[in-house]
C-alpha cells in the first residue's frame, strides 16, 4: 500500500458518480453516518472492514454489518422521508 | 460499403412502452407501518398519473404523442455495429449497441424525464424538484422541464456541485435552478448545515430537500421526480429496447447474449426487458447486467483447500479462497440486490432469467479505453462496465469460434466525466492493493492445510 493516509484514498463513487476520497464514505450515510456501500467499494482496495471495526463503536460496526445487505427498499426509503419532511 | 448504422424513421417509433409488470410477479413494497404502500402514500410527491403507472400492470402503455413528439428530438436512437472494435478483438461476435449518448444531455436519463415533465404537467405541477449526484439526471429533468414549461429545481450534493461546475451550466442553460445541497431553503438542509457548515453533503440530504420542498409547497403545484428504480422509470425507458428490436429485425438479426451496467437498473431494463418477454416466451438468449465486483475473484486468491464455511463444519474442499475466516462484503453473494436497485431487476435476477455479472475498475477502464479508441465516443464510466462485458464475451466467441450476437446499451458519453480517465491514465485506478502483508496474513490459516494438485484434463 501507498504511504497516503487511508482516508485519502480516492475512488469513483457509483452513487455520486464523482470521485470522492475514502473519508466522504465516513460520514455521507444516513444523518451523517457511514455510507452502507462502504465495504462493497473499498474491501479491493484496503482492509476496509477491519478498520472499521478498529474505529468504530462495537454496536454501531455490528449495525452496519448485519444491515448492509438488507437494505430499505426505495419506495418503502421515499414514504420514510415524506413522513420526516411533514413532521418538520 | 458495409453498413455500421441501423436507423428507424420517425415513423417508425414504438407507440407504446413494455410494461414488464405484467408478465412478472412482484412483492408489494412495504410502508413504514409493515403495509403495503398505497398510492395515497405517494401522492405528495408523484403526481397520480405517474402512481397509476407505477403501479399498472398492463402490458403495453401507449406513449403520449407529446412526449413522442419530444423523444423525437434525439430519438430514434441508432443501433450501432462497432466494426471496429469487432476487429480490433478480431471476434467472430456481431457486436451491436444503442447510441444513448446521442440525446442533448448526453444519456439514457432524459427517456423518462420528458415522460415526467409531460405527466406532471398534465396533472396541473409548475414545479419539479429533484436531487442529482454527479448530475446526470438533474440535466435530464432540466431539459424534460424546459421542453414543458415547467420550473426545474434540482439539489446536487455539493461536493459534485463544486466538482462538476459543467453540469450546473447545463441545467442553468436550460432553465433549471441547480443549488448545492445542504442548501439553506429546506428545515433538512439547515440542520445539516448547523451540525457542519463545511459538510460535503449526501444523497441522502439532496433526497431529503428535494421532498421537503414538494411536500411543503402547500399550494400542491410541486412534486418531485425521480430518475431511477421506480416501476414507471424502466417503464419509460423501454423504448430503447423496443427500437433496437425493430432495427435487429431490418437487418434479420437477433441478440444471442444482452449486456446493460447496472447501477440503478434504468438503462439496462430499458434495453432488455422487451428481450426478457422473449426469454420468459421461450426465447434462448442470456441477459447480463453488469455491476463492481464485490467479492475476491478467483485470480486473486490462491488455489487451496478451505473449508466453504466459517463455522469449518464443511469438509476441505479444493477451491480458490482468502481463507474460510476471510469476511466478504455483503453484495456478492446474490448481486444486484443494493436498495438503489430497480425491484424489478432483482426479482427477474432471483427467478433466474437474469445473469449478474462483475467487473473489476481497472478492466472497466482499460475498457472504455479500447472502445474510445476504435469506435471514436468517449463512454461515461458507467457504460465502461457494460463495455468490459461486451469484451470479455467477444473473446469468448473467438475462443469457442462462434458468431454470437452481442447487443448492448451504450447509456451515455463521459465528456464531463473526464476526471475519471485522469485518475485511469495518471494510474491511480488499480484492482487489488492489498499488501503483500496483508494477503500473507490472511493465508496463514491455510498453513497446516494439505494442498491440492492443479489438475489438468487434457
Amino acid at each position: 500500500m501507498s504511504d497516503q493516509p487511508i482516508e485519502d484514498l480516492e475512488r469513483r463513487c457509483p452513487r455520486l458518480g464523482s470521485p470522492i476520497p475514502f473519508r466522504y464514505c465516513l460520514i455521507s450515510g444516513e444523518d451523517d453516518a457511514i455510507c452502507w456501500k462502504i465495504l462493497d467499494c473499498w474491501w479491493e482496495t484496503f482492509d476496509v472492514e477491519g478498520y472499521l471495526k478498529k474505529n468504530m463503536p462495537e454496536a454501531e460496526f455490528n449495525h452496519l454489518m448485519a444491515t448492509a445487505d438488507k437494505p430499505k427498499n426505495k419506495v418503502s426509503s421515499i414514504i420514510d422521508i415524506i413522513e420526516k419532511a411533514k413532521k418538520r | 460499403m458495409e453498413q455500421r448504422k441501423i436507423f428507424l424513421s420517425e415513423d417508425e417509433m414504438p407507440r407504446q412502452w413494455y410494461n414488464i409488470l405484467a408478465d412478472i410477479k412482484m412483492n408489494p413494497p412495504l410502508g413504514p407501518d409493515g403495509n403495503p404502500v398505497t398510492p395515497e402514500q405517494l401522492a405528495p410527491v408523484f403526481p397520480m398519473n405517474l402512481i397509476e403507472q407505477e403501479v399498472s400492470t398492463e402490458r403495453w402503455i401507449d406513449i403520449p404523442e407529446p412526449v413522442l413528439d419530444a423523444l423525437k428530438i434525439w430519438r430514434p436512437s441508432p443501433l450501432v455495429r462497432a466494426r471496429n472494435l469487432e476487429k480490433a478483438l478480431d471476434t467472430p461476435a456481431r457486436i451491436y449497441f444503442k447510441n444513448e449518448s446521442l440525446s442533448p444531455p448526453g444519456s439514457h436519463k432524459p427517456n423518462t424525464a420528458v415522460a415526467q415533465a409531460y405527466y406532471n404537467k398534465e396533472f396541473g405541477i409548475k414545479k419539479i424538484t429533484t436531487e442529482t449526484g454527479a448530475g446526470q439526471w438533474g440535466s435530464a429533468l432540466a431539459f424534460a422541464c424546459a421542453l414543458f414549461g415547467l420550473e426545474c429545481k434540482v439539489y446536487m450534493v455539493r461536493v459534485s456541485f463544486d466538482q462538476k461546475p459543467y453540469r450546473k451550466s447545463m441545467m442553468a442553460t436550460w432553465g433549471g435552478n441547480c443549488i448545492a445541497s445542504p442548501s439553506p431553503y429546506t428545515k433538512a438542509g439547515r440542520d445539516a448545515l448547523e451540525r457542519d457548515p463545511n459538510t460535503p453533503g449526501s444523497l441522502g440530504c439532496a433526497i431529503s430537500e428535494a421532498i421537503e420542498e414538494a411536500v411543503s409547497d402547500e399550494s400542491g403545484q410541486t412534486r418531485y421526480s425521480l430518475g431511477s428504480v421506480l416501476n414507471h422509470v424502466m417503464l419509460h425507458q423501454t423504448i430503447i429496447g423496443l427500437e433496437a428490436k425493430k432495427q435487429m429485425e431490418k437487418i434479420r438479426e437477433y441478440p444471442d447474449i444482452i449486456i446493460g451496467c447496472a447501477g440503478g437498473g434504468s438503462n439496462f431494463a430499458g434495453l432488455s426487458f422487451p428481450f426478457v418477454r422473449d426469454k420468459i416466451n421461450g426465447k434462448e438468449i442470456e441477459i447480463y447486467p453488469v455491476e463492481p465486483t464485490g467479492c475476491p475473484t478467483l485470480t486473486k486468491a490462491p488455489f487451496v483447500y478451505d473449508h466453504g464455511d466459517t463455522a469449518e463444519y464443511t469438509p476441505l474442499l479444493p477451491m480458490h479462497s482468502l481463507g474460510h475466516a476471510f469476511m466478504p462484503p455483503p453484495i456478492h453473494s446474490g448481486g444486484l440486490r443494493y436498495h438503489g436497485m430497480a425491484p424489478t431487476v432483482s426479482q427477474l435476477v432471483n427467478e433466474g432469467i437474469l445473469t449478474p455479472r462483475s467487473v473489476k475498475q481497472k478492466e472497466v477502464f482499460e475498457a472504455g479505453i479500447l472502445v474510445a479508441r476504435t469506435e471514436g465516443i468517449i463512454p461515461a464510466p458507467e457504460t465502461n462496465h457494460a463495455l468490459a462485458a461486451v469484451i470479455e464475451e467477444a473473446k469468448k466467441a473467438k475462443e469457442e469460434g462462434k458468431e454470437k450476437v452481442i447487443l448492448f446499451n451504450w447509456s451515455g458519453h463521459g465528456l464531463i466525466d473526464l476526471t475519471a480517465y485522469d485518475n485511469y491514465l495518471a494510474g491511480n485506478i488499480k484492482d487489488i492493493v492489498l499488501s503483500d502483508e496483508e494477503r500473507i496474513e490472511s493465508e496463514k490459516i491455510f498453513a497446516n492445510y494439505p494442498k491440492p494438485q492443479s489438475l489438468k484434463s487434457k
